[in-house]
C-alpha cells in the first residue's frame, strides 16, 4: 500500500452496483486522522452509495476500502465488530427506537460493549445531552422531538462512547439556519477536542465551506475533485463552477418541440 | 494508565499516567470513591494524562458530587493539552477547581 | 404476436424466479435467528416484555373471540344433535372441535391481525428510518436483539391464548347450550371430559407452536426485507407489506394446520 501512515480511511479503485446498474465508477481517495473530509455531490452522484459502502453496510462489486488498518470488506464478524466500536455513525432522521426514551437510546452502545457501572453511564449520557442542548430530554420519547431535536439525539448516540471516526449523512437537511450552525459549531468543537476524524456527507455549501479541511466532489458517481475549500472554489470545472454559483443546469430548448410538449403531452 | 496515590498536606493526591478510557475509568473510579468515601478531599494530577474520554470524566463528576455532599472537595491540578480541551469542551473547567500547580494550595 | 407471448413467459419466469428467491431469503431469515440462540446469551428481558406486548395486549380479544366462536358452535351443534336426539354430545363436539382445530386457528387468525400487521409494520418502519442500519453500525446484532425476542415471545404466548380461547369458547358453549337451551350440564361437562383424550390437546398444543412460530416469523421478515422486495419505499411500501405478510402467514398457518392434522389424527 502507498499510504502515509496517517491515512485513517483509504477508498482504492471502488465499484459498486445495485443490480445492473453502476452507481459509483473507480472511486479513490483517502483521508488523514483528525481531518474533517465533506463528501458532496447532486442527488444521484452516489454520496450516499459511498457513505454505506465505508460502513461496510454494502458490499462493493470491486476496490478496497481501508478504515484504520481494516479491510472492510473482507473482515471477519469479530475484527469489523471491534472496529464499530471505533465509529459512530449519524443517521439522516437521527434513527432512533421508537420503543425507548431518549436516555436509553444514547446509552444503548455502552449497554452492549461495556463494562461500566450504571452511574457512570448515566452521567456519561447526561453529559453527551448537554453537549447537544438536549439536557433535560432524556425521559422523553422521540416521538416527542422534533426533527432538529433527533438529529441531536442521534448525534449523541454517535458519540457516546467517544469514537475515532464519526459519520455524519446530511446533517443540515431540515434545519432551521441556527440550529444548522450550532452543528457546524459542534462538528469542529468534537474534532479539537476529541480528535476525531469526521467524514460529513452533504449538500450543504455553507456547511461544507465552513468546516471542511477538504471537500471530496462526486459527480454521476466519479471523483471530479478533492482539494482543499479553496481549491474547490478557484476550480475551472464548469460543473464545479455550477454547484457553487448554483445555477441550474443548462438546457438547450427546442421551441417546436417544447410547445408540442406543453399542447400534446408528448414528447 | 497507571496512578499512584500519596497524601499530600490533609489531601489524598490522586496522580494519573497515561490515558484514561472505557476500559480502565472503572478501576479510577473505585480508587477516587473509596478516597472520597474514607473522608478525604481529593487533589487529582492531570499533570501526566495524555488523553481522558467521558467515562472518566463521569467518573469525575461522580467523585466531586459525591465530595461536596461529604463537605469534602475534589481539586484538578495540572491539566494540560487533550484532557484540558475536553474538560473545556464539558464546561467542566467552570465547575472543578482547577490548579497550575500544588504550591496553590496552601497547608 | 410472438413478442407478446415472449413477454408472457418471461413474466412468468420472472415470478419464479423471485418466489425461490423470497423463499430462499425466509429461509436463511428463520435459520439466522435460531442460530442465535446458541451464539449469544438467552434474550430472557427483551422476550418478557414482547410476551408482555404480543400475548398480555390480545387476551382481551381472545377472550372475546373465543366466547363468540364457542357459542357458535354451540348452536350449531346443538341443531344438528337434536335432530338425531344427541344433545347430550353438544359438550363433547364444542370442546373437540375448539382444542383439535378451531382453537388453534382462530386464534392464530386473531393474533396475526392483531400481532401480526402490528409488527410487520413496526419492523418494516424501522427499516425505513434506517434503525437496522444502525444497529449494524453499533455492532448490535439485529437477529439477536430484535428478532428473536419476539420469535420466542410469539412461540409461548400463541399456545397459552390458544388454550384461553378454549376455556372461553368450552365456556361459551355452555352458555348457548346449557344456559339458554336447556342442555343438562353434568351431560355437556362429563361427556366433554369422557371424549377428551390427551392427543387432542397434544395436537392443539403442537399446532398452536408451529402457528405462532409461522405468524412471527412471516410477519418479521415481510417487515424486515420491505427495502428488497417491495416496489414502494416509505409508508406505501410499509402497508404492501403488512398486507402481504397477513396474507401469507394465514395462508402458511392453515396449510401447516392440514399437515399437523393429517399427521396426528
Amino acid at each position: 500500500m502507498t499510504s502515509s501512515n496517517k491515512s485513517i480511511i483509504e477508498v482504492n479503485n471502488l465499484v459498486t452496483h445495485y443490480g445492473d446498474r453502476q452507481i459509483l465508477k473507480d472511486i479513490n481517495f483517502s483521508v488523514e486522522k483528525g481531518e474533517i473530509r465533506v463528501i458532496m455531490g447532486g442527488s444521484g452522484s452516489g454520496k450516499s452509495t459511498l457513505l454505506n459502502h465505508m460502513l461496510a453496510l454494502l458490499t462493493p462489486t470491486s476496490g478496497s476500502i481501508v478504515i484504520d488498518d481494516v479491510d472492510v470488506v473482507n473482515a471477519n464478524r469479530k475484527t469489523l465488530l471491534k472496529l464499530r466500536q471505533k465509529m459512530g455513525v449519524a443517521f439522516q432522521g437521527g434513527a432512533l427506537f421508537s420503543s425507548m426514551t431518549v436516555g436509553e437510546n444514547i446509552k444503548l452502545p455502552l449497554q452492549h460493549h461495556t463494562q461500566l457501572d450504571e452511574h457512570t453511564i448515566d452521567i456519561m449520557t447526561r453529559l453527551k445531552l448537554e453537549l447537544m442542548n438536549l439536557a433535560g430530554f432524556e425521559d422523553l420519547m422521540p416521538s416527542e422531538l422534533s426533527g432538529g431535536m433527533l438529529k441531536r439525539a442521534g448525534l449523541a448516540r454517535a458519540v457516546i462512547m467517544d469514537p475515532k471516526l464519526l459519520f455524519f449523512d446530511e446533517p443540515s437537511a431540515g434545519l432551521d439556519p441556527v440550529t444548522a450552525v450550532e452543528l457546524d459549531e459542534l462538528i469542529l468543537k468534537l474534532r479539537d477536542a476529541m480528535n476525531m476524524t469526521i467524514i460529513v456527507v452533504t449538500h450543504e455549501l455553507e456547511s461544507a465551506f465552513k468546516i471542511a479541511d477538504k471537500i471530496t466532489v462526486l459527480f454521476d458517481g466519479e471523483i471530479v475533485i478533492t482539494g482543499t475549500v479553496d481549491e474547490i472554489k478557484n476550480s475551472e470545472d464548469i460543473r464545479i463552477q455550477n454547484m457553487i454559483n448554483r445555477r441550474a443546469r443548462d438546457e438547450h430548448l427546442d421551441a417546436d418541440e417544447y410547445i408540442k410538449r406543453l399542447t400534446t403531452g408528448k414528447n | 494508565m497507571t496512578f499512584v496515590q500519596k497524601t499530600h498536606l490533609h489531601y489524598q493526591l490522586l496522580a494519573l499516567t497515561g490515558e484514561v478510557d472505557l476500559h480502565n475509568s472503572p478501576q479510577v473510579r473505585k480508587q477516587l470513591l473509596d478516597i472520597v468515601k474514607s473522608g478525604n478531599s481529593v487533589i487529582v494530577d492531570f499533570s501526566a494524562l495524555t488523553y481522558i474520554d467521558s467515562s472518566g470524566i463521569a467518573t469525575l463528576v461522580e467523585a466531586y458530587n459525591l465530595a461536596k455532599n461529604k463537605q469534602l472537595s475534589l481539586t484538578i491540578v495540572g491539566a494540560r493539552g487533550a484532557p484540558l480541551q475536553v474538560m473545556e469542551l464539558t464546561h467542566l473547567n467552570k465547575v472543578f477547581p482547577m490548579i497550575d500547580s500544588l504550591d496553590e494550595i496552601k497547608g | 404476436m410472438l413478442t407478446v407471448i415472449k413477454n408472457k413467459i418471461e413474466h412468468l419466469g420472472d415470478v419464479g424466479i423471485n418466489l425461490v428467491e423470497s423463499s430462499g431469503r425466509l429461509g436463511v431469515f428463520l435459520f439466522n435467528i435460531l442460530a442465535r440462540l446458541w451464539m449469544y446469551r438467552f434474550p430472557l428481558e427483551e422476550t418478557i416484555k414482547q410476551v408482555l406486548f404480543i400475548g398480555a395486549k390480545t387476551v382481551p380479544l381472545i377472550l372475546i373471540s373465543g366466547l363468540f366462536t364457542g357459542m357458535v358452535i354451540a348452536l350449531q351443534f346443538y341443531d344438528t344433535l337434536i335432530r338425531f336426539g344427541s344433545v347430550d354430545l353438544l359438550g363433547a363436539a364444542v370442546a373437540m372441535s375448539l382444542i383439535r382445530e378451531l382453537g388453534p386457528v382462530m386464534a392464530a387468525l386473531m393474533v396475526i391481525a392483531r400481532v401480526g400487521s402490528a409488527t410487520c409494520a413496526e419492523i418494516g418502519i424501522m427499516r425505513n428510518e434506517q434503525q437496522f442500519d444502525a444497529l449494524d453500525c453499533m455492532a448490535i446484532d439485529s437477529y439477536h436483539y430484535v428478532m428473536l425476542p419476539r420469535l420466542l415471545a410469539a412461540i409461548v404466548s400463541v399456545p397459552l391464548l390458544t388454550a384461553m380461547f378454549d376455556t372461553f369458547g368450552i365456556g361459551g358453549g355452555y352458555i348457548v347450550g346449557v344456559l339458554i337451551h336447556g342442555v343438562s350440564d353434568g351431560a355437556f361437562l362429563v361427556g366433554m371430559a369422557d371424549t377428551i383424550v390427551w392427543n387432542d390437546v397434544w395436537m392443539g398444543i403442537v399446532k398452536s407452536f408451529l402457528f405462532g412460530l409461522v405468524i412471527m416469523w412471516i410477519c418479521l421478515a415481510k417487515g424486515f426485507y420491505l427495502h428488497i422486495e417491495q416496489k414502494q419505499s416509505g409508508a406505501v411500501g410499509v402497508s404492501q407489506a403488512t398486507t402481504q405478510a397477513v396474507v401469507l402467514s394465514a395462508v402458511l398457518m392453515l396449510f401447516v394446520d392440514y399437515i399437523v392434522s393429517s399427521l396426528m389424527l
